[in-house]
Formats: C-alpha cells, sequence, structure tokens
C-alpha cells in the first residue's frame, strides 16, 4: 500500500499541472522588468513589455516607419509644433474613453519636474525640447517645442499613453505594479523575477492601421517568463515551454535550427560595433595609421566565422537602415598589404604595437580583430576589462594613454543624432576617440535644428564622407538581433526596436 | 551556552555589522561606473536632466553625508528607493526572499538527506564497492560547477524527458494566495494539492543542483566522524552487551558523528546563499541572488548594500545556530 501512496506521489510529480491552453503564447525573455510605469525606467526590455499594455501615439512598422497608433494622423504644423488627431473611441481597459487630456497628462508626466510623486521621469529626455502640450479640442493635441528639433516624431513612440484618471487614483507608487492602458493586453498578474501575465483586452480599438490586420489581438494569453540564462531559455524553447525566445546567443542557433518544431528569426539591430582610436595619442593621432587599422580587420570574415554571418560589415558607424545614410560608401575592404604601406609612410616601417581594450562580453570578437591586424603591420594584444570601469577610464581621452576601445553605440531611433552626433562631434558625451573636426561639427549642428528632410540627410551624408576618409574609429559592423521561435507561432516578426509587440501575433493549436 | 552567552553573542552582532556597512557602502561607492550613466544609457539627456536624476537618486550630497544617511537608514530598516525599480528597496527585497528561502531549505533538506544517508552507508560499508562510488561521487560533486550541472540537469529532465520544467517557481496557471511566500506551504494551506505537486516539479532540479555540493561535503563529514565513532570503546563495548546493530549505529554511534556534520552544516548553509546567484540564474528562479547580481551591474546602490547587509545578518545567525548546536549536542562544551 505504502509503495503505490510513493509511486502516485512519483507520478503526480512528473505529470504537469496543466497542458498550455491553445491561444497561450509564452516568451521566454531574458530580464525582468522593472516597473509597469511607462514613464518611470530607462529600459528597453521594460519599454518592450509594458507596450503590449500601453499605446503610444505614434508607433514604428517593423521596418522601422514611423506611423500613427492612437493617433489618426500626425502633421507638422510649423517648425515647433506637431498637431495628432487621435482616433475617437478608443477605450482604456476600464472602459473610460482615452482624450486629448490623458495624452497631455502623459507627457506633462514626462517633461515636468517634480511630476512623478516628487521626482522627474527618468524618460524626460527622450521628449526633447517639448515645452507644452496643449489640448486644442477633445481629440486633438499640439505638441510644442522650445526649439525646432526634427527628429521629435522619431522619439515620439518611445514614450506610451497613460490614463489620467487611473495615474491620479493609484499614484506614482501604484503605477510601479499596477496597469491600465489603450493596448491589446490587460495585466493579469506580475510576478516579481518570475513571470507577467496578460490577457486580451476584448475593447481593443485594433492598434496601427498601418500594421494590418488591424483588430483586437489574437491570442487569449501572453506570459512573458524571465529566464535570464540563455542555455536555459534555449532550453525552455525546446522542450515546448515556451513559444519565442529573445537574445539568442549566435553560438546556440544551430539548436534551433536543427530542431524541426523551431526556427530562428532575425532582423538588423540598431547597434554599431567600432573601436574607439585614441585621436589625441600616437600612433592613432594620425589618420594614415587610422586609415590601416580600418584597412586591417577582415571583417568579413570576422563576420562569417564569430558571428555566424549575422552582421553587416558597416562603412562609418550609421546602419544601412538609419535616415541619412550615405549609400556611396563601401565598408573599408581588407587590404593587409596597402595597410603596411600607409604605417611605413607614417613612420612605423616595423609595425606598430598596439592594445585594444574590451570587456568580458566581447572578447572573441576583440581577439579576431587583433589577429586580423597583427597580418597587417600591426602587433596588437588585447586587455580584459570590466565594462563599467573601462567607460570610467576612457572618458577623457586627454588623460589616458589606452589606445584602442572595443564598444559599441545603440540608437533605437536610427537617426544620425542619436549615434553621430554623440560618438563624433567635438566633446560630445559618447566621443571617447578625442576626434574634433570643425567641419563635421558644422555639418551635424546644422541638422540638428535642419527641418527640411532631404537638406538635413545630405549634411548628415557629407559629413559621413570626411569621417569615413579621415576614419577616427575603427568601423565594424552591425550585428543582428535573433530569436528563437516555435512554428506555431505565426505573423510575429522580429522589429529592430528590439521590443516584442505581441498584438499581431497568433499561435497555432 | 547560557542565555547570558547568547544575548552577548547577538551584541556582538551590532560592531560585526557596522564593519560591514563600512566594507560595503564604500567598496559599492568606490567601485568605478555612474550610476546616472549606467541608467540613461546611449540616449541623449541635457546636463540638467542627469542633475536631476542625480537628485532624485541622492548622488548629489557628498559621501560621507550620504553614508550617515545609509547608517540611519540600515538602522531603522529602510534602505531608501531602488535606482532602477524606483520603489523602496526593503519592498523589492522581500518580494524576492521567500523564493531564495525556500530554494535554500530545499537544498539543504537535499544536502543533509543524501549527506548523511551516504556518509552513513559508505562508514558502515568501509571499502566495499558503495564506499567507493560514494567517495568518488562526493568527489566529483564538490569538483563539478553547479551552472553546468544545473544545466546538463535541464538537458536531461526538460528536454530530453520532458519530465520537468526548465525554470521558474510554479506554473502560469496555479494562482496561490500569498501566505508565507514559501509556495510548498502556501499551496498546502490553500489546499491546492495540484499546485503543490506544481511548484515540487519546478523546485526539484534546482534544489539538487544548490545541495548537490553541500550533500558531497556532508557525506564525507559524516563518514569519517562516523568511521572515528564506530572504532570507539564504547561501540565495542556496546556489541558486547549484545545490543542490536541498529542500535549502536543509530543511537551511539551516529550520535556522536553527527557533532561535526551539524557544524559543518549551518555554517555551510550561508554558502548555499552564495550559490543560489548562480543556481537562480539558471533556472530562472525569482529570487534575491539574482536581483543582486543585476543590482551589482547596474551599480543598485540601495539595493546592493541592503542585500548584502542582509546576508551578513543571516551568516552570522547561522554562525551562532553552528556553536548553539554544537554545545547541544556536545555535553563537553556546555558548561
Amino acid at each position: 500500500m505504502r509503495t503505490m501512496g510513493h509511486a502516485i506521489a512519483a507520478l503526480a510529480i512528473l505529470a504537469p499541472l496543466a497542458a498550455a491552453g491553445a491561444a497561450d503564447l509564452r516568451v521566454g525573455y531574458s530580464s525582468d522588468i522593472t516597473t509597469l510605469d511607462p514613464a518611470n525606467h530607462r529600459s528597453r526590455v521594460t519599454e518592450g513589455l509594458v507596450h503590449n499594455i500601453y499605446d503610444a501615439v505614434i508607433t514604428r512598422t517593423d521596418d522601422m516607419k514611423v506611423v500613427p497608433e492612437i493617433a489618426q494622423s500626425f502633421t507638422q504644423i510649423d517648425a515647433t509644433t506637431y498637431e495628432a488627431k487621435i482616433r475617437p473611441g478608443i477605450k482604456f481597459q476600464d472602459g473610460s474613453a482615452l482624450t486629448a487630456e490623458d495624452v497631455k497628462f502623459t507627457f506633462d508626466r514626462l517633461t515636468k519636474d517634480n511630476a512623478m510623486g516628487g521626482k522627474t521621469s527618468p524618460r524626460a529626455s527622450l521628449v526633447g525640447p517639448l515645452a507644452d502640450t496643449i489640448v486644442v479640442d477633445p481629440l486633438t493635441v499640439r505638441f510644442k517645442l522650445k526649439n525646432p528639433w526634427p527628429i521629435f516624431p522619431a522619439y515620439l513612440p518611445f514614450n506610451q499613453v497613460v490614463s489620467k484618471a487611473f495615474v491620479e487614483k493609484v499614484g506614482t507608487d501604484g503605477m510601479a505594479t499596477q496597469a491600465m492602458g489603450s493596448g491589446p493586453f490587460k495585466l493579469v498578474e506580475w510576478r516579481r523575477g518570475d513571470s507577467i501575465i496578460l490577457e486580451r483586452f476584448a475593447g481593443y480599438y485594433g492598434g496601427a492601421t498601418d500594421i494590418p490586420p488591424a483588430g483586437p489581438a489574437r491570442v487569449d494569453r501572453v506570459i512573458f517568463k524571465v529566464i535570464p540564462e540563455a542555455a536555459s531559455r534555449v532550453a525552455a524553447l525546446l522542450a515546448g515551454e515556451v513559444d519565442l525566445i529573445d537574445e539568442l546567443p549566435q553560438h546556440m542557433i544551430k539548436q534551433i535550427e536543427g530542431n524541426p518544431r523551431t526556427q530562428v528569426l532575425k532582423t538588423n539591430g540598431t547597434r554599431s560595433f567600432f573601436i574607439d582610436l585614441n585621436n589625441k595619442k600616437p600612433p592613432f593621432n594620425d589618420a594614415r595609421v587610422r586609415q590601416a587599422a580600418n584597412l586591417a580587420v577582415n571583417r568579413q570574415l570576422i563576420i562569417d566565422r564569430i558571428l555566424s554571418g549575422l552582421a553587416v560589415p558597416l562603412a562609418t558607424l550609421i546602419s544601412p537602415d538609419s535616415y541619412g545614410y550615405n549609400a556611396s560608401l563601401k565598408p573599408y575592404a581588407y587590404d593587409p598589404a596597402k595597410a603596411k604601406a600607409l604605417l611605413a609612410e607614417a613612420g612605423y616601417p616595423n609595425g606598430v604595437e598596439v592594445t585594444i581594450d574590451v570587456d568580458n562580453a566581447f572578447k572573441d570578437q576583440a581577439e579576431a580583430v587583433a589577429a586580423s591586424m597583427s597580418q597587417a603591420g600591426f602587433k596588437a594584444g588585447v586587455r580584459l576589462w570590466e565594462r563599467t570601469a573601462l567607460t570610467d577610464l576612457w572618458k577623457d581621452p586627454e588623460k589616458h594613454d589606452r589606445q584602442m576601445q572595443f564598444r559599441s553605440w545603440g540608437d533605437g531611433a536610427l537617426d544620425p543624432v542619436g549615434i553621430f552626433v554623440p560618438v563624433l562631434k567635438s566633446k560630445d558625451r559618447g566621443n571617447f576617440s578625442g576626434y574634433s573636426n570643425a567641419e563635421v561639427d558644422a555639418l551635424l549642428t546644422a541638422a540638428d535644428t535642419e527641418t527640411d528632410v532631404a537638406k538635413r540627410s545630405k549634411q548628415y551624408e557629407d559629413a559621413q564622407a570626411i569621417i569615413y576618409k579621415e576614419a577616427p574609429l575603427l568601423y565594424l559592423w552591425l550585428p543582428q538581433d535573433i530569436y528563437g521561435a516555435s512554428k506555431r507561432l505565426k505573423s510575429w516578426n522580429p522589429s529592430p526596436r528590439g521590443i516584442v509587440k505581441l498584438h499581431r501575433a497568433a499561435i497555432d493549436g | 551556552m547560557s542565555p547570558l552567552g547568547v544575548v552577548e553573542r547577538l551584541l556582538q552582532l551590532v560592531p560585526v555589522l557596522l564593519g560591514i556597512s563600512i566594507v560595503v557602502f564604500f567598496m559599492m561607492a568606490l567601485t568605478p561606473g555612474d550610476p546616472v550613466e549606467l541608467m540613461l544609457g546611449d540616449a541623449r539627456a541635457t546636463d540638467e536632466q542627469r542633475q536631476s536624476l542625480r537628485h532624485d537618486m541622492g548622488l548629489d550630497r557628498p559621501m560621507h553625508e550620504r553614508f550617515l544617511v545609509f547608517l540611519r537608514n540600515a538602522a531603522t530598516g529602510e534602505f531608501g528607493m531602488s535606482f532602477h525599480h524606483r520603489r523602496p528597496v526593503r519592498q523589492v527585497i522581500l518580494e524576492r526572499l521567500p523564493a531564495t528561502i525556500e530554494l535554500t531549505l530545499a537544498a539543504l533538506v537535499i544536502a543533509l538527506v543524501v549527506g548523511i544517508g551516504l556518509g552513513v552507508l559508505a562508514a558502515v560499508r568501509r571499502d566495499s564497492w558503495i564506499d567507493r562510488l560514494s567517495t568518488v561521487t562526493a568527489l566529483v560533486g564538490v569538483s563539478m560547477p553547479g551552472f553546468w550541472f544545473g544545466i546538463l540537469l535541464i538537458l536531461l529532465f526538460a528536454v530530453t524527458l520532458g519530465a520537468l520544467p526548465v525554470s521558474g517557481r510554479i506554473g502560469y496557471e496555479g494562482e496561490v494566495p500569498f501566505v508565507t511566500g514559501l509556495l510548498l506551504v502556501d499551496t498546502l494551506v490553500a489546499s491546492k494539492f495540484a499546485s503543490f505537486f506544481d511548484a515540487l516539479r519546478h523546485l526539484l532540479l534546482p534544489a539538487v543542483t544548490l545541495g548537490l555540493a553541500m550533500a558531497a561535503l556532508l557525506m564525507r563529514v559524516t563518514r569519517s566522524a562516523m568511521l572515528e565513532a564506530l572504532a570507539q570503546d564504547y561501540v565495542t563495548f556496546a556489541e558486547a552487551k549484545g545490543i542490536s546493530r541498529a542500535r549502536i549505529l543509530f543511537r551511539h554511534a551516529l550520535k556522536n558523528a553527527l557533532i561535526p556534520t551539524v557544524t559543518v552544516a549551518a555554517i555551510e548553509t550561508g554558502t548555499l546563499l552564495g550559490g543560489n546567484m548562480i543556481v537562480e540564474t539558471v533556472f530562472g528562479w525569482p529570487g534575491l541572488g539574482r536581483l543582486v547580481v543585476e543590482g551589482i551591474f547596474t551599480r543598485n546602490y540601495p539595493l546592493v548594500q541592503a542585500a548584502v547587509l542582509l546576508y551578513a545578518v543571516i551568516y552570522v545567525l547561522l554562525n551562532l545556530c553552528a556553536d548553539l548546536l554544537y554545545a547541544t549536542l556536545n555535553p563537553r562544551v556546555r558548561s
């Protein structure tokens, strides 16, 4: 009798509690969100997940076009004024109507000092010089900027609209753990560190008409399961425990491709990789040495061997998908002979010793670059650091003798202003190479406020031609974002935004 | 140990914790990396916006002032706001603590049962194949990295056999009312037996992974203590009196052999807490260890300081427990 009891207990342990419902979509997510409040974080993971609950005034398609979401139309009135007409009939998940007042409240909360329980939103910088949001009528708002900022529409999708009444009811503290938006899914439960459970909002207005098919979500529930370790995420996908995983490492792609039930999904990312060359000190204060470095790296070989072919080589640091990309520039071709000649011309006929600083995550790639350079006149080594220590060390190019730093810069808006300006404008916040060129600075400054789209693009293209020639950085590549998915998952494509919005996704039974 | 002795030991906690506070605070504060820059990442922000964030985080005040605030906070059990969660650190930690406690206790039970069981068996059947196998297993158990062992278990039991889940604490179907935060207890209190077994299935692999190294250690300690006890005169005497073998083993020998085992176990429970960080990451276990690791990378000072202090308190208390247990089990140190 006792043995039988044990046997039953053992069976009970091995039997799953309940099979997943046919229309449950389960996502293995690499990290937990920090908050449910769309205005109180600086995390792309949080932004992406919360976007399933809260919709924005305008959003982006999978190929990064900016399109209206809760807005019916979005137009520029003059250099500093934009107008959004809200779609009539949009309901929040508590049944109340979404009006221009809610939009104004959302943006006041982002921009006004101390508007969030005595504190200021950490996302304030993502709305630029927005001075005021004005309610014109119940379904029309105007965004008034302090000065022209042509990329305002490109940054608007980062922020989602909240309900004024709901925020006033639960307060900023309540917003961290409760959620009520106008998006396709309602919050059921957030089990901290473990999972976020959402269910379909039947009264959803349908979302952006430019992202068909408009309508309510096609799955009943979405469960984001937090699985921080990549090997475990892959295991969960292979075991059928989840239907989609993010941040699939390149070396695990084969496991997913080798399984008949799973597939790999990829998209160009928005993070450019490059190596800072210390333009202030020898040897890289000489443009010929910098050009030689760019000629000395066999990008395609490294992409094929180390990155499983999942990256595109870059001519400068601008993504080919970006606005203002100069398509006439081709990535530096691998040419060790020319690199050696340039080095000799610069006074290094016997080569030059250099060290690449890198953090542990990108050790392999930096070592491959060093190996490639070592066959083209450089004697390149690699030194490992902790990421933040490295950032601190390199912050001021005048104050250190380091030579090269392997790093990256992300730009979710795919506009040069988010990457070109910080990394290469004189003394800007991410300019660690110490590069300074008056002509480039002038072009970038002009583009900052140029409202003519074509003219502004030309300014960036001209600036790219200069930095291509002067090579202040060793330009590398733009890796793809890689996801693993069950073949049951339909009509979901990864977006370069790096967020997982599931309002159009479906799951086969 | 007399009650006075216990009070004395508890009072000794105060200088120890003060010392730890100083170390933790300055280690975090002096580590390179600016929490504001880390939070903002690559996106743009004006100097004014940076300054306002810095102010909201309390980082615009001089370091000695921040230290005094930290001490005052620590004394009252409040640790300010977590930078990234933007909620009180206490709340964030308390949400995650039960998962860690549950995992640690489960690992402890596994380690005790397996470690002592195999240790006794190996000692009794000395030099037999069981002894050799246990010794080799123990060696492997101590040397195997928990991270790797966890992945192996996942591949075998979850992917290949499909018998146990890869990650998490409980399936998303089961809703469990919060009582203690320990799911095994809460599901039983609510009479949700299916959920109880579901929670147990989720707990099994991480607990085995976490408990493995400790089980191996306890096995070796128990084995040698048991061998020593079995060689004592009182055992020979008991055998001569004709007392049954089982009674000799468990009442006479094991009782004495357990003294070192229990002491080691109490101290090693502190090490289990450290091992949690890795096991929680591998199994997506929503515990405190993972939170602290994330906190270190994002330079979330208030969170890391509070958590390390909490770990320190637990560690010191476990050491006290070890001493108390030792005194209880060993009459010779009682006076």
